[in-house]
């Protein structure tokens, strides 16, 4: 029986998720127990320090609906990082203008990012490799390729430009005085730097754009309906007509490009490129998926719900360390609200099942 | 999971069990393994020797024990991220009863036999929990397991606060590094205890047959492979893991043998704690990195499970466990660094999974 | 259901403005540990010691769970974003990615020195766009390395094949070492860089890798353990082939477990950094700076103390173990 998800109004969608409770209910615990927890800036700095998390979540919500996994994302990250600094860093050496060497750099990244993508696709859905082997021999294949692509050193020297993006916000405002559009306003007293307010990283931007556009390919296109499709009864797809095959080595290549995405996102917040980036992400992304909703059986889960699973991943532990909780008591902390969280979706079922039922 | 992968089980039954290469198809990871002996013992220094062999095999032996236990969660139809941490947990619980029981002047005997068996039973907890969260609360496995994983680590943080456990009875190292039998041109056979040997040439050329620790796991291996294969116990699990709904018309209290499921996983990374204890002689916590748990489920996977449950085997999962030692040592023995090795495992991995797959087509063919 | 909720809630919000109206006066310091590891721990220790000493509240960010300035900014933010730190000192990831961040902060009127590891190239006193923090306070690693190869080369009369066992090649300071070593090892040309590995932390990983070191070069006559773990899993594997006492090993960062062994002679060189004196340091040079004014030295260097088997027992000595 073919499992389709039906796009239902957002409203009434967003309201039946007790994780976007849960989530808003997290943020007003840490506001009235830590030190301002609810301020402009940290909340900000959560959506930064979310980034990579988000990227990595949501092309991992693909592949986990259709039944797969993909553990080769958190690496992915380092290798499409080490690619666009070297890049940019030979081409601004070799004298093109670092708008050039910055732009070139972050397409190789994006492009070269789609290979792993291709070939892991290409394994599971050809040769019937299990995801899980293919992706993790593409986990050690990545990594070592980017350590020897970097020498074991992050890469230096890139253009010096890449701070104002990457560290850039989309408004600038002084009380009174300035409001500007994308551009920090140059020659500020240090005074005046501390009262500088921030509205909306750069990087927080490019993150929800892409987002969002794949949370509408996921939803409401026959792209994402063959999605689910696949991962309710694969079998059924076939007969519906569904090009299983290449479906899947599309789904695995959205995959790798939001793993090489992050790595370019990592790329302009730390102006360096590193092979080990973000490996330690992966564990995250998926538990975003997972708790955003999706089986790891396939079939289920939504790019909203993987938002919000990663959201709360973060808001937890930003907020346990604005309390300054030691990390061993942070570690447990973490773990213990998180199987409460998806307790209380145990014992709401009504809500759980409304939605299942359209 | 999707069942893309493996009607390899259909066609062998089609075709006549006894025909030569269904014997190869079901057997192409042991193959594969005496294939990738063979050339390391062509390609890598001085791999081929029996000192290099223990090395291998006990340079896995946490793996072993952990991709045994995370095999039942398999078959069964889930998912145990828990493994790794338990081990360090029970490791550096283990190690803490040791310590201050020896320094309150109880024997080394004592001591150690306390520590071990108080750390066992401890780590038997986190199983215990798990169950009860994935069968009677219905939280998804990888949600539960992974609750576990972190309390267990930062509970066996909080217990050693980071530092490694010292001070334990030198006893536990030599049980830890014990043979079953020795060999040494100078001094003849002897049995349990080491020869004593002053020469550098002597310690070098002494033979070490059979660790201890080994003949353990062994032994436990065996126990449960022979539960899982030929009990209704196991029988059981393959049901749960297949069809859990065949399995509770057929009556089997599924709830139930779950949390015995996630408590026989809980054991084997317990056990695997307390012989880290024997093998270091200390405690230490598991570090972040070293991601046992991804490891273990690749070796299960490799020996012929699926995610999906219903399938696997305690011998294929030994197997992956087992290529995969080989493999980084002999990659090692190469001269391979450690970059080219990653690459290397992973197209190993790939192509040795991918040789599976061309069984069933070649007996199709026929 | 609800009543309680909120009584929990104002109960919660009461506690908080007492915990703050209470705290207002002291200085509160943050510290932002590099990685979870002994030699951070042992720092934290001594700057909270000297902390508790003059009244300094110490706040302690989470240890990131691996090395990279992906896993430190966000929590090095999030304890900024507190907005009642006097003062940050903290152990940089990333020579250039934290730069920028570190100068956010400074700019905001947040005191940073850095400690164990720098930023740029950890010479603050020349103008660059990283001089603003107050002092580094740390190892010079290299130089370490160098002592290690030449103390190494000591104990092996000048000639033999040396095996260096490391950890994570993406963290500076250990590479550090390593560049140490095999430059201090230069000056020796009959002693031999036989093999390196990695490995990352994990003291089993260490265990067999040493293991293998040994039986590709049966002659090897010296390992040098280039942190707590890989030199404890490369003293065991030298133990368990027997070659305990044969095999000369030298380690880096003094935990009871190694210094153990040192008195059983199964090792025979432990360099120990001074981790409680840097944190010390760095709360007493900050504390100093925010009250009296003071000028900071600019780099501040403890030094090493080096155990062998001969002094292991001395009683001026067992400060330098990490506890």
């Amino acid at each position: 029986m073919i499992n389709y998800h039906k796009p239902k109004k957002i409203g009434i969608s967003i309201l039946r998720r007790w994780t976007l409770i849960f989530l808003l209910g997290e943020i007003l615990f840490f506001g009235l127990v830590g030190t301002n927890y609810i301020s402009l800036n940290n909340l900000q700095d959560i959506l930064v320090a979310s980034t990579t998390v988000l990227l990595l979540a949501t092309g991992e919500t693909f592949v986990i609906i259709t039944g797969g996994i993909d553990l080769s994302v958190g690496f992915m990250v380092g290798f499409s990082s080490v690619i666009c600094a070297k890049v940019m860093v030979n081409l601004e050496t070799a004298g093109f203008s670092q708008v050039a060497a910055i732009s070139i750099g972050v397409l190789a990244a994006l492009l070269l990012g789609l290979i792993p993508g291709f070939i892991n696709g290409f394994l599971v859905a050809k040769l019937r490799v299990p995801s899980f082997i293919a992706t993790f021999g593409m986990y050690g294949i990545a990594y070592g390729f980017a350590e020897i692509i970097c020498n074991n050193i992050p890469v230096h020297n890139l253009p010096s430009s890449l701070g104002t993006l990457g560290h850039g916000y989309l408004f600038y405002w002084l009380p009174g005085k300035i409001f500007s559009f994308l551009n920090k306003p140059g020659n500020l007293t240090r005074d005046e730097l501390k009262h500088l307010i921030v509205i909306i990283p750069n990087v927080v931007v490019i993150t929800f754009i892409f987002i969002a556009i794949f949370a509408f390919i996921l939803a409401k296109t026959k792209f994402g309906q063959h999605t689910y499709a696949i991962g309710g009864n694969i079998n059924a797809a076939e007969r519906a007509g569904v090009n299983v095959k290449t479906h899947l080595i599309k789904v695995y290549m959205i995959s790798s490009f939001f793993a090489s995405l992050a790595g370019v996102m990592y790329v302009l917040q730390y102006i360096t490129g590193r092979a080990p980036a973000g490996s330690a992400r992966l564990l995250d992304a998926i538990t975003a998926v997972v708790i955003g909703g999706a089986s790891l059986y396939g079939g289920k889960g939504t790019i909203i719900g993987t938002v919000i699973g990663a959201l709360i991943i973060s808001v937890l532990e930003i907020g346990l360390v604005n309390l300054s909780i030691p990390t061993y008591n942070l570690y447990i902390a973490v773990a213990c609200i998180l199987i409460f969280a998806v307790l209380i979706d145990q014992f709401s079922p009504e809500l759980i099942q409304k939605e299942e039922e359209i | 999971m999707t069942e893309l992968n493996n009607s390899f089980s259909i066609n062998s039954e089609k075709f006549g069990k006894n025909n030569v290469i269904n014997i190869l198809g079901r057997n192409w990871a042991l193959i594969f393994l005496i294939f990738m002996l063979i050339l390391f013992s062509f390609l890598g220094k001085n791999f081929f020797t029996l000192n290099n062999f223990n090395n291998i095999v006990l340079g896995v032996s946490s793996l072993l024990l952990l991709a045994s236990g995370e095999a039942f969660v398999i078959i069964s139809g889930g998912i145990d991220l828990s493994i790794g941490f338990v081990m360090g947990f029970v490791c550096v619980t283990t190690a803490i009863i040791m310590r201050d029981l020896n320094a309150a002047g109880y024997s080394p005997f004592i001591s150690i036999l306390t520590g071990s068996l108080v750390g066992l039973l401890l780590g038997l907890i986190p199983g215990m929990v798990n169950g009860f969260l994935v069968a009677k609360l219905r939280v998804p496995p990888f949600i539960a397991t992974l609750g576990m994983w972190g309390i267990t680590n930062g509970l066996a943080w909080r217990l050693c606060e980071g530092f490694p456990i010292g001070f334990i009875p030198l006893q536990v190292r030599d049980i830890g590094n014990a043979y079953i039998a020795y060999f040494s041109p100078k001094k003849g056979f002897s049995f349990f205890v080491k020869p004593e040997l002053t020469e550098r040439k002597d310690i070098l050329s002494l033979l070490k047959i059979i660790p201890i620790p080994i003949l353990l796991i062994t032994l436990i291996l065996v126990i449960f492979a022979f539960i899982l294969s030929r009990t209704k116990f196991g029988q059981h699990t393959y049901v749960i893991g297949g069809k859990v709904d065949a399995a509770r018309r057929a009556g089997i209290n599924v709830p139930l043998h779950l949390i015995k499921i996630y408590i026989i996983s809980s054991f084997f990374a317990a056990t695997a704690g307390v012989l880290l204890v024997f093998k270091l002689n200390m405690g230490v916590h598991t570090q972040y990195t070293s991601s046992y748990e991804l490891f273990a489920i690749a070796a299960v996977v490799i020996g012929g499970a699926s995610l999906t449950g219903g399938k696997g085997t305690v011998w294929g999962t030994v197997i992956g466990v087992l290529l995969i030692g080989i493999l980084d040592n002999g990659l090692m023995m190469m001269g391979l660094p450690i970059f080219y090795r990653y690459i290397a495992t992973g197209c190993i991995l790939i192509i040795a999974v991918l040789i599976d797959q061309f069984f069933p087509e070649l007996v199709y063919k026929e | 259901m609800k009543k309680f909720i909120i009584t929990l809630l104002l109960i919660c919000l009461g506690l908080s403005f007492i915990a703050m109206a209470g705290v207002a006066k002291q200085l509160k310091f943050a510290f932002m540990p590099g990685i979870a590891d002994p030699f951070y721990f042992t720092m934290e220790k001594g700057a909270k010691a000297k902390a508790a000493e003059l009244g300094v509240e110490l706040i302690v960010g989470e240890y990131p769970k691996a090395w990279g300035p992906e896993y430190q900014v966000p929590i090095l933010k999030a304890l900024v974003a507190r907005g009642d730190i006097d003062l940050l000192f903290t152990a940089p990831t990333s020579v250039e990615a934290l730069i920028p961040v570190l100068k956010e902060i400074s700019d905001s009127g947040i005191p940073v020195i850095t400690v164990d590891t720098y930023i740029g190239d950890g010479d603050y006193t020349k103008p660059s766009n990283y001089n603003f923090p107050l002092a580094f306070i740390g190892t010079d690693n290299f130089l370490g390395g160098e002592v290690v190869a030449g103390q190494l080369a000591l104990l092996l009369g000048g000639k033999g094949k040396v095996f260096l066992e490391n950890t994570n090649p993406d963290v500076s300071s250990v590479m550090g070492r390593e560049l140490g070593f095999r430059a201090g090892l230069k000056i020796f040309p009959d002693m031999e860089l036989v093999g390196v590995e990695y490995c990352l932390d994990i003291q089993e990983t260490a265990v067999a890798q040493v293991g293998a070191a040994l039986q590709k070069n049966p002659d090897l006559a010296g390992v040098f353990g280039v942190n707590v773990f890989s030199a404890q899993g490369a003293y065991q594997a030298v133990v368990s082939a027997g070659l305990g006492g044969a095999v000369k090993i030298a380690t880096w960062d003094a935990t009871e477990t190694l210094i153990e062994a040192l008195k059983r002679k199964e090792l025979n060189l432990i360099l120990a950094q001074m981790p409680a004196e840097i944190g010390s340091l760095a709360v007493e040079w900050g504390f100093k700076h925010l009250t009296e004014g003071a000028e900071i030295p600019k780099k501040v260097i403890p030094g090493f103390f080096v155990f062998t088997q001969e002094n292991v027992n001395d009683p001026e000595a067992q400060q330098y173990i990490y506890k």
